[in-house]
């Protein structure tokens, strides 16, 4: 008895021991590590970091992401941003937004060159010499076109049906160039195929691997998968066929999966992560304080969504509804909630780089006086009770719902505030079962052109009934589909000009406020420009020593 | 012995079952569900509505039920949506991790709570014992997310020991990656340790048998390592069975914190998603863990200590 109680005391000895030596060594070896790695050695940037030079190649990438990537079948995303910016790494369409976010303009991609019919019904794309996959073989027209094919199916893109309306067939012309028939003018049929669905497969892997192919894609992006955890991480080795010369810089990128916000703050200061996305606006005055570290805004199709319900009387009331743009002092939101970074919107959907500027289409500004006078007029004189529903669990929905039950008290509205999980929120919305709801923890548009989300809110005939919100404007439905497969530019921005005003007009729903994408990362990773939807370009990224 | 165990099999299985319609009707009783999160603001509602009838969801709640439990009893955990796999080999592929969490935690409690047990009760009622008894008190009434955010403040970006957030695999990978979030669950779990043991060890410190071995001429340390622990560790064994439940919810927590891949950070996105199928999975095998872990303490307590007689329950 007394022999066992003593060797117990000793093995417990031994192993308090033997694991605190083994944990500092992998403390040690972490470090060890740590010091080795150049774009770690965070404590040098003030001194040594500078963009200003030429780009150099080499250095790995940890970027700590909000959405994790759940999936890489580009027909089939299941978690959003966190599917699609692991998409843009791997693999790239024809054509693509401007990566530098400077224009609104489709560049050139695997297509170098195109031409357009007079009707604007036929689209030859002829593809750039020599590209390839990242497996090295080459990239055929016969590829691009069965893509194109599949993308213009609604049955297998399902998800993304909405950006392949007026597609037709897609042919092979000749052994680089692609033919793609409309079934009618399609204005945005560039913004619709410069994004993921439209994304350039492999024709003869994805049919032979079918499901498989994606846990080990092929694509034409600047990077390829090397290693997959789900829940976890991600990370991308430098595609070597890249079409780019020279690019990307990166030898890889790795992105975490860190969903809380805190972490991902904690990782970028520690060093652990050189880029972080999602910056929470609390967070920004502190990060921006730091002199190691770079806070970047991108103006992005983002905006706070307020929908009302227009099945319930008081909002189908065009005065109420008017009056409640008057009653928002965005100004005073944005300056207290947002640290001024908000735009105060001219319009109801999120910001387009075709909106038309303040000075043609002016925003409501704050006046209650005028909102009293609203409701004065409206059916609901002395004022109503409903209720706004938002979700949980984001940093600024809170403070933002006290401030508009505030302002909507004052005109006699009086809110009551229900805070939900997202998935509650968004289904209540889906079903139309609320009276005001901000439907996402994030509302943000996929293409750079207000095509799709007017069509959601105003085309009656694509089953959306009014993007949920049960309004319906037979007239603003037609200025939609006209605008819509308008292809002169001009008569387009003169177009969305006036569907910008009738639908302030009108307000349907509420923009409250614009907002940029914020992201973060440390002084000397450079070339970190966003295109218009927000999305990185790494190929372009580098990491200076 | 024999129908002892057979009687509690059944009861377990009857426990299990209880709580798979409870974990069904609560999460389906729930609004939302897994098509219209993943799809809506994208697909149109006619896709949306073919794709929630393909997985039965347009169903109604009883017959979604008979389907699910003539799955399970066939062995069958299903697919999840949201994460477009075998419901399985999700599973399968994040277990190590909160296993690993969940025996390091432990671990550490003890490698904590032990020695400071000890300690408290050779002082009792000194301010050594009190401070012990306080400080293990707050560590474990402080929130666990808190605990782990404050660990990764000092050790991750302070002193830079370890990385804040992430996992690696391999021992050292898991030493680096897994000691703040153990350390946050064994440090909170140590408070249990520690009263637990140090109020068991003081019972048998006042026993004959005890004052019969000091009589002997041994210093109290010896008295302690030798005779008492022995003693009092049967309790301190139970309570740490028992609180199998805590370290499960304690990693749910820590793994969002610390962003590790395991079976609390899937829980979270799978109730958030409404991914019903991992949902049920999920609670189910916390459930079945709790009870196998009660199980295996009785069996096991019987077999080491003869004063308990199994049948006799």
């Amino acid at each position: 008895m007394h022999r066992t109680g003593g060797r117990s005391g000793k093995t417990v000895a031994v192993l308090v021991v033997g694991i605190a030596a083994v944990v500092l060594l992998a403390v040690w070896g972490g470090q060890a590590r740590s010091a080795s790695t150049p774009q770690k050695s965070s404590a040098g940037l003030t001194t040594s970091a500078s963009c200003s030079g030429a780009p150099v190649h080499g250095g790995n990438l940890v970027y700590e992401r909000q959405a994790a990537t759940e999936t890489l079948d580009p027909l089939n995303p299941l978690n959003g941003n966190g599917d699609i910016f692991s998409y843009n790494l791997i693999y790239s369409g024809l054509v693509r937004s401007d990566p530098t976010g400077k224009t609104n303009n489709i560049v050139p991609s695997l297509s170098d060159h195109w031409t357009i019919s007079a009707d604007g019904k036929t689209y030859l794309f002829h593809l750039r010499p020599g590209i390839k996959f990242s497996n090295g073989q080459p990239v055929t027209a016969e590829d691009v076109a069965w893509t194109l094919n599949r993308f213009g199916n609604p049955k297998i893109n399902a998800i993304m049906a909405a950006v392949a309306v007026g597609f037709g067939h897609a042919s092979v012309a000749n052994s680089s160039t692609v033919r793609v028939q409309l079934q009618r003018p399609v204005a945005a049929f560039l913004y619709d195929i410069s994004i993921w669905p439209a994304f350039i497969l492999p024709k003869n892997l994805v049919q032979k691997e079918g499901k498989a192919f994606y846990s080990h894609p092929v694509g034409t992006g600047p990077f390829m998968v090397k290693s997959f955890v789900k829940g976890s991480s991600i990370t991308f080795a430098r595609n070597p066929y890249y079409w780019e010369k020279g690019k990307p810089y990166l030898d890889s990128v790795k992105y975490n999966f860190v969903s809380d916000s805190n972490t991902r703050i904690l990782a970028l200061r520690a060093g652990n992560a050189q880029s972080m996305d999602v910056v929470p606006f609390s967070q920004i005055k502190s990060l921006a304080g730091d002199k190691n570290i770079v806070v970047q805004t991108a103006k992005v199709p983002l905006f706070l969504g307020l929908w009302f319900n227009h099945l319930r009387p008081q909002f189908a009331d065009l005065n109420v509804r008017k009056a409640m743009q008057y009653a928002i002092d965005r100004a005073l939101i944005n300056q207290q909630i947002f640290g001024g970074l908000g735009q105060i919107p001219n319009s109801v959907l999120m910001g387009f780089a075709m909106d038309a500027p303040a000075s043609v289409v002016k925003p409501y500004p704050y006046d209650v006086t005028q909102a009293k006078a609203l409701m004065a007029k409206s059916k609901y004189p002395k004022g109503f009770s409903t209720t706004l529903l938002y979700p949980s669990g984001t940093d600024f929905y809170n403070q933002l719902a006290l401030a508009l039950q505030q302002e909507f008290g004052a005109i006699g509205i009086k809110v009551k505030l229900v805070a939900q999980d997202t998935a509650t929120v968004t289904n209540a919305w889906f079903t139309r079962k609320y009276d005001m709801v901000f439907p996402f923890a994030s509302f943000t548009s996929d293409l750079t052109v207000p095509d799709e989300y007017a069509d959601f809110l105003a085309n009656w005939s694509n089953g959306f009934h009014g993007f949920e919100s049960s309004w319906k404007d037979p007239a603003i439905n037609k200025s939609v589909l006209a605008f819509e497969s308008t292809r002169n530019q001009a008569a387009r921005a003169k177009q969305w000009a006036q569907i910008q005003q009738a639908l302030m007009n009108q307000t349907p729903v509420i923009d409250v406020l614009k907002l940029p994408f914020i992201n973060a990362h440390l002084a000397n990773v450079c070339g970190t420009d966003l295109d218009g939807l927000g999305s990185d370009h790494l190929e372009n990224t580098w990491i200076a020593g | 012995m024999l129908s002892y165990l057979v009687r509690r099999v059944a009861l377990a299985i009857v426990v299990l079952f209880g709580l798979l319609v409870a974990t069904f009707f609560i999460i389906h009783l729930v609004p939302g569900d897994p098509v219209r999160i993943v799809l809506a603001g994208r697909a149109s509602p006619a896709t949306i509505a073919r794709v929630r009838h393909q997985l039965a969801l347009d169903r109604p709640l009883w017959t979604q039920f008979t389907l699910y439990v003539s799955n399970m009893v066939q062995g069958h955990f299903g697919t999840s949506f949201t994460l477009d796999s075998p419901v399985a080999q999700i599973i399968g592929q994040r277990l190590g991790v909160s296993a690993a969490l969940i025996a390091y935690g432990m671990l550490l409690s003890l490698l904590i709570g032990v020695p400071l047990a000890i300690i408290a009760a050779l002082r009792p009622n000194t301010w050594l014992d009190n401070s012990i008894r306080l400080g293990t008190t707050l560590t474990f009434a402080l929130p666990g997310f808190w605990l782990g955010l404050m660990l990764a403040l000092v050790f991750g970006l302070k002193l830079g020991w370890f990385p804040v957030a992430g996992y690696s695999g391999g021992i050292v990978g898991i030493l680096q990656t897994l000691t703040l979030p153990a350390l946050a669950l064994g440090l909170a779990l140590a408070g249990v340790v520690v009263r637990t043991l140090r109020s068991s060890l003081l019972e048998v410190l006042q026993s004959e048998h005890i004052e019969a071995t000091r009589s002997r001429g041994m210093s109290e340390l010896r008295v302690v390592g030798r005779h008492a622990l022995r003693l009092s560790v049967m309790a301190t064994a139970t309570i740490l069975s028992i609180n199998i439940g805590f370290l499960i919810g304690g990693t749910v927590v820590l793994e969002q914190v610390f962003q590790l891949p395991g079976l609390g950070s899937l829980l979270v996105e799978a109730v958030e998603k409404r991914d019903y199928q991992l949902v049920q999975a999920l609670t189910l095998l916390a459930g079945a863990a709790v009870v196998l872990a009660s199980l295996a303490t009785d069996v096991v307590q019987a077999f080491l200590d003869p004063r308990v007689k199994l049948s006799g329950r």
